[in-house]
C-alpha cells in the first residue's frame, strides 16, 4: 500500500489549517499589501522542490508552495474581513512592505 | 541532473483544489435547497480518493488522489459553515434559492457580497449597525467608514 499518499493528504490537511493562521495573523500585524512575500516564498519553495531527490520531501514542499501561493490571493480578502468586524482589526499603522508604490500599482490579487 | 516534479504536481493539486473549492462550496450551497445531499457527496468523494491514494501505482498519482480527497472532505465541513455565513449576512444569498428565500423574507440574510470591495484601512460599519456608530462616520454607499 502506498501510504506517502495518506502522509501527503494529512500534511495538506495541517498546512491549509496553518494557512488560516498566518493569514489572519499577517493581515492583522503587516497588512495586506505584503501579498508578493508569501506569494514569492511558495514559489520558491516551489522551485527548490524540482531540486529535491526524495519525492516524498518534494511533494511535502510543493504543497507548502501552494498553499503560501493560495495564502497570498486571501490576505486582500481578510484584509476587508477585518474592517467588517468579523475578524479583529489592528488600529495601528502598518509598516509598509518594500516595494509598496510598486505593489499598489498592480493591484492585489483575489480569486 | 533529474528534476523532482512530484512538488510542482501537488502545488497545482493544492493550489487548485483550494481555490475550485472555495468557489465551488459557494456555487453549491447557493444553488442547494438541502445542503445535506451535496455535502455527502462531497464526503463519499473524499474518503473514496483518499482510499485509493492508498492503492495508486506511484507517489505523485498517489499524492494527487490524497490531496485532493482531503481538500473535498474540507469543503463538505466548509457547506455547513457557508451556510452559516449566509444566516450571519457574511455571504450573498441566492433569493431563487427557498431556504436562501426564506432567510432574505425574514431580514436574516444579504443578496450584497460584502467582500466586493478593496480594503479602505479604516473600520466599516453596516447601514444595519449604524446606530452604533460614532459621530464622525461617513456613509460610503451601502456602508459607513468610520472615522474617515
Amino acid at each position: 500500500m502506498m501510504w506517502a499518499g495518506l502522509i501527503i493528504g494529512f500534511f495538506g490537511l495541517f498546512i491549509i489549517g496553518m494557512g488560516f493562521v498566518w493569514v489572519i495573523r499577517m493581515e492583522y500585524y503587516l497588512g495586506y499589501l505584503w501579498w508578493p512575500y508569501p506569494l514569492a516564498i511558495g514559489i520558491l519553495i516551489i522551485i527548490a522542490s524540482l531540486f529535491v531527490s526524495n519525492g516524498l520531501i518534494s511533494a511535502l514542499m510543493g504543497i507548502a508552495g501552494g498553499s503560501f501561493i493560495w495564502g497570498a490571493t486571501e490576505l486582500k480578502e481578510q484584509a476587508v474581513r477585518a474592517e467588517l468586524g468579523w475578524f479583529r482589526f489592528n488600529p495601528n499603522k502598518k509598516p509598509d512592505p518594500p516595494g509598496v508604490k510598486w505593489i499598489k500599482k498592480i493591484g492585489a490579487p483575489h480569486l | 541532473m533529474t528534476l523532482q516534479w512530484a512538488g510542482v504536481c501537488l502545488a497545482l493539486a493544492t493550489f487548485l483544489s483550494i481555490w475550485w473549492g472555495h468557489v465551488g462550496v459557494r456555487i453549491l450551497e447557493a444553488k442547494s435547497a438541502n445542503i445535506w445531499p451535496p455535502t455527502i457527496a462531497l464526503i463519499v468523494a473524499g474518503l473514496a480518493l483518499i482510499v485509493y491514494s492508498l492503492f495508486a501505482p506511484n507517489l505523485i498519482v498517489s499524492g494527487v488522489s490524497s490531496m485532493v480527497g482531503i481538500t473535498l472532505l474540507w469543503d463538505a465541513f466548509e457547506m455547513y459553515r457557508q451556510s452559516k455565513r449566509i444566516m450571519h449576512k457574511h455571504a450573498p444569498a441566492n433569493p431563487n434559492n427557498p431556504r436562501h428565500a426564506a432567510l432574505l423574507a425574514q431580514g436574516l440574510a444579504t443578496t450584497e457580497d460584502l467582500l466586493d470591495r478593496e480594503p479602505t484601512g479604516k473600520p466599516i460599519v453596516l447601514n444595519d449597525q449604524a446606530h452604533s456608530a460614532t459621530s464622525n462616520t461617513n456613509v460610503v454607499g451601502d456602508y459607513k467608514k468610520v472615522g474617515a
